[in-house]
C-alpha cells in the first residue's frame, strides 16, 4: 500500500521558518524599485542629466558666455550651397551673410562683402577669388552665380561646430544647456534640501508637541500658503535682487510648507500608533522615539515629497528665468534660455526646443522616480 | 504588606476632554489589587474602559484621580522621567500585533529596545546574548532576529511582542487584549506561552480581554467592567459559577455553547440595548437603563462595591 494519507513529519523549525529571502530594508526598497520600469528609466535619465550637466562642459570648446557674432542663430541642420570652386559649402545666415562651411560640416569664416546690387536684389560676396551672389528677391533666399543667375546645388548638412546650433548672440546652445541644467539641478537640490530640513523640523515639532503648539504652528503654515507661493518667490526675488543665491533663498524659504504639512500629518498619525506607545511604556527616551520610530517611518512620505518638490523647484526656477528675474546674463539657466529663445521663436524654433525638452526630461524623471519610491518604500506592497 | 501585592489601584479615574466641555468618563473610581504572581482578568464590552484602565495603570495616560501603587511605590504623579526605573517592573503586551511593532526595525532591534532604554546593554551588538535565548523561548529561532516584523505571521508577531515585554523580566505584565487579533488556533499558543512564563518567573498579569472563556482559563481573579466602572470582582471560578451582577449574568449568558441541547436549556438572558455614551453616563447605577431587575432606587443612588461573602465584591442594589 502506498502511504499517501500518512502524516508528513513536522518539525517546529520548519513550521516557524520564513521562506522569503532575508533582505535589509534598503535592499528591499531597491528590489521593489528596480522592478518598476518607469522608475528605473527616470533614475537612469537623472544620472545621464547629471553627467551631462557636470561632466559635459569638460568636452566642449566653448564657454557659456563666448559670443561669436559671425555665427548667430545657426541651426543644428543647415541648408548649404556648394561653392563654385567645389571646396566646401556656403550657408546663408539669418543676418543675410554668407558663411563658409567645410566639407565635414564645421563652420569657417564669413565671406567678404564686395558690393550691393539692390536693383537685382543681390548682394555680391567674394569667395576664393570668384564672386557669388546672395539673391534675396524671392523666398527662399539662394546663392547663385552673379553672371548667369544659375543657383548652386544645395543640400542639408549637420552642424559639426555647434551641434545644437547657436543662439541670437552666437553662443553654443549645447554648452549653455549643460550649464543651464547644472544650475537648474543645483537650485533644485539645494532648495529641496533646505525645504526638507525646515519642513521636517517644523512639521515634526508641530506634530510631536500637538495641542496649542501644533495649532499655532499650523496656522502660520496656513497663512503662508494662502498667498500664492509664486507671488512670494517673485517678491523675495525683487527684494533680494536676482542671482543664484537669491533664487535658492527664495525657493528654500517658501516651499517647505507642503513638507511641513506632510511631516506633521505623518508624525500625528504615527505617534498614536501602538509601536510608539509601546516605546513609551518601555521607557525609551524622546530622542529614541523621534529618531528610531517616528522619522524612519515618516521617511517614505518625506522622500516622495522631496522628489516631487525637486521638479516644482526646477520649474519655478525656469519660470523665474523666463520672467527675467532669475539669473543675470551671461549665466545660463534653462529658464533664461527659453526666454532668450522666445524672441527668435519664428525663425529659430530649435533654440526653444532644446531647453524646453531638458526641462520636460527633468520633470518626467523626477516624477517617475518619486512615484517609484513611493511604491517601493511601502513595506505592505512587498511581493 | 506592600510586597504582597505587586499592584494596587485605588479609586482610579480617567476622564478625557473631548471638544467643548464634554468629558468622556472612560474609567471611574476603579479599585483592584493584583498579588504577586497572580492574574487579574478584566472583561467587559467594547468601550467599557478596559483598555483605558490598562493604559492609565501603565501611565501612558495621566490619571485624573486615584492612586496607582506599584510594588509599594506610589507612581500616580511621577513625571515620565522619574517613572523610568519603575517601567522596568511593568511592561505591556498590545492588542494589535501588526501595529505594535515598528516596521522599520528588525526583530532583534525591537526586542533589544527595552535593554537599551534601561542601559542593561550599551550597544546593540551586545544585546544578542539576551535576545537569542528569548527568541528561542517564545518558539522562534536566531534566524528570525534579522527579519522585519511584516515578514511574520500574526502569531509570530505577537510572540515577538511578548518577547519584548518579557526581556526585562517585569513583575507585572499588562496584557491589553493580547489574543483578540489572533486566530483561535494561535490564541491557545500565545495564552499557553504566557502561562508558562508565569509559572517560570512568577510574574503577575493584568489580563484584559472580551473572550470570557479565555479569561477564565488564565485568571485567578476576574473583574467585570461596565461603562468605566467595576461592577463585580471575585475569584475566577466563583464568577462563572455564581455570577451576581445582572450585567455579569448577561455577559456569561452570551458565551456560545457548542452543544445545541445544552444551549437550548440555557436561560436566555441576553442584555438588550446598547451601551450608553460615556460622555453622559446615566445617574445612579450606570447599568439601570439596560437592567432587567432595575428598581426606582437604581436610577438615583449609585451602588457601592460591597463584599457579599468570600471576597466576592459586587456593586448592585440587589445585594
Amino acid at each position: 500500500m502506498d502511504k499517501k494519507w500518512d502524516m508528513l513529519p513536522s518539525s517546529n523549525e520548519d513550521r516557524e521558518k520564513i521562506w522569503a529571502k532575508n533582505r535589509t530594508f534598503a535592499g528591499d526598497v531597491w528590489f521593489r524599485f528596480r522592478h518598476k520600469p518607469t522608475a528605473i528609466g527616470g533614475l537612469v535619465m537623472i544620472v545621464i542629466l547629471l553627467l551631462f550637466a557636470f561632466l559635459g562642459p569638460l568636452f566642449t570648446n566653448y564657454s557659456y558666455s563666448t559670443q561669436k557674432l559671425a555665427a548667430v542663430n545657426i541651426p543644428p541642420i543647415m541648408k548649404v550651397y556648394e561653392r563654385p570652386d567645389g571646396e566646401g559649402y556656403l550657408h546663408i545666415t539669418q543676418g543675410l551673410k554668407l558663411l563658409e562651411v567645410n566639407e565635414d560640416g564645421t563652420l569657417g569664416a564669413q565671406l567678404e562683402k564686395v558690393r550691393e546690387e539692390s536693383a537685382d536684389s543681390m548682394t555680391i560676396y567674394e569667395c576664393g577669388g570668384e564672386e557669388v551672389a546672395l539673391y534675396y528677391g524671392g523666398s527662399p533666399y539662394v546663392v547663385a552665380d552673379p553672371e548667369s543667375g544659375v543657383i548652386y546645388p544645395s543640400k542639408t548638412l549637420w552642424n559639426k561646430s555647434y551641434i545644437l546650433g547657436t543662439d541670437s548672440l552666437g553662443r553654443d546652445i549645447l554648452t549653455r544647456l549643460m550649464y543651464g541644467t547644472r544650475i537648474s539641478l543645483m537650485v533644485a537640490f539645494v532648495a529641496a534640501a533646505v525645504n526638507m530640513v525646515i519642513g521636517i523640523l517644523f512639521g515634526g515639532i508641530a506634530g510631536y508637541a500637538g495641542g496649542t503648539v501644533d495649532a499655532v504652528m499650523m496656522r502660520i503654515v496656513d497663512i503662508i500658503s494662502t498667498i500664492p507661493l509664486t507671488l512670494y518667490v517673485i517678491l523675495i526675488m525683487v527684494f533680494l535682487g536676482s542671482g543664484l543665491q537669491s533664487i535658492i533663498i527664495a525657493l528654500g524659504t517658501v516651499y517647505w510648507v507642503d513638507m511641513a504639512r506632510v511631516v506633521r500629518g505623518q508624525v500625528l498619525s504615527l505617534k498614536a500608533q501602538e509601536f510608539v506607545l509601546a516605546a513609551k511604556t518601555i521607557g525609551s527616551s524622546t530622542k529614541t522615539i523621534l529618531f528610531q520610530h517616528l522619522i524612519p517611518n515618516a521617511m517614505g512620505a518625506i522622500l516622495v515629497t522631496v522628489t516631487m518638490l525637486i521638479p516644482s523647484a526646477i520649474f519655478m526656477e525656469a519660470f523665474l528665468g523666463y520672467l527675467g528675474i532669475g539669473l543675470q546674463p551671461p549665466l545660463a539657466s534653462l529658464g533664461t534660455m527659453c526666454n532668450d529663445a522666445s524672441e527668435t521663436l519664428r525663425s529659430c524654433p530649435h533654440q526653444l526646443l532644446f531647453p524646453a525638452l531638458v526641462i520636460c526630461l527633468i520633470m518626467f524623471s523626477f516624477n517617475f522616480v518619486g512615484d517609484g519610491l513611493r511604491d517601493a518604500l511601502d513595506p505592505k506592497l512587498k511581493k | 504588606m506592600s510586597n504582597q501585592n505587586i499592584l494596587e489601584v485605588k479609586n482610579l479615574t480617567k476622564h478625557f476632554k473631548v471638544g467643548h466641555r464634554q468629558i468622556v468618563h472612560a474609567v471611574d473610581d476603579v479599585s483592584f489589587t493584583i498579588p504577586r504572581g497572580k492574574t487579574l482578568g478584566i472583561v467587559g464590552e467594547s468601550g467599557c474602559g478596559k483598555s483605558s484602565c490598562a493604559r492609565t495603570v501603565i501611565r501612558m495616560y495621566d490619571p485624573t484621580k486615584g492612586q496607582i501603587i506599584l510594588d509599594g511605590v506610589d507612581i500616580t504623579n511621577l513625571k515620565q522621567k522619574e517613572l523610568k526605573p519603575y517601567r522596568k517592573k511593568m511592561q505591556m503586551i498590545f492588542q494589535d500585533p501588526y501595529a505594535s511593532l515598528n516596521a522599520r526595525m528588525t526583530v532583534r532591534d525591537i526586542i533589544a529596545e527595552p535593554l537599551l532604554a534601561h542601559k542593561i546593554v550599551k550597544k546593540k551588538e551586545d544585546a544578542n546574548e539576551f535576545v537569542y535565548p528569548m527568541l528561542e523561548r517564545v518558539g522562534l529561532t536566531k534566524e528570525h532576529a534579522n527579519r522585519y516584523a511584516h515578514e511574520f505571521s500574526g502569531g509570530q508577531r505577537q510572540r515577538v511582542g511578548i518577547a519584548r515585554a518579557l526581556i526585562l523580566h517585569p513583575e507585572l505584565i499588562i496584557c491589553d487584549e493580547p489574543i483578540s487579533a489572533l486566530d483561535v488556533s494561535i490564541q491557545a499558543q500565545v495564552i499557553n506561552l504566557l502561562k508558562e512564563f508565569q509559572e517560570e518567573k512568577g510574574g503577575a498579569y493584568l489580563f484584559i480581554a472580551h473572550d470570557l472563556s479565555m479569561v477564565r482559563y488564565v485568571s485567578d481573579e476576574v473583574g467585570v467592567m461596565y461603562l468605566g466602572q467595576m461592577v463585580e470582582l471575585c475569584e475566577a471560578d466563583e464568577i462563572y459559577r455564581s455570577p451576581l451582577h445582572p450585567y455579569t449574568r448577561g455577559l456569561l449568558g452570551s458565551i456560545p455553547i457548542a452543544n445545541p441541547k445544552l444551549a437550548k436549556a440555557k436561560e436566555k438572558s441576553s442584555i438588550k440595548g446598547d451601551i450608553p455614551s460615556p460622555i453622559n453616563p446615566p445617574d445612579g447605577c450606570r447599568f439601570h437603563t439596560r437592567c432587567p431587575y432595575a428598581k426606582p432606587e437604581c436610577a438615583k443612588v449609585a451602588p457601592q462595591m460591597k463584599d457579599v461573602g468570600g471576597g466576592h465584591m459586587v456593586a448592585c442594589h440587589l445585594y
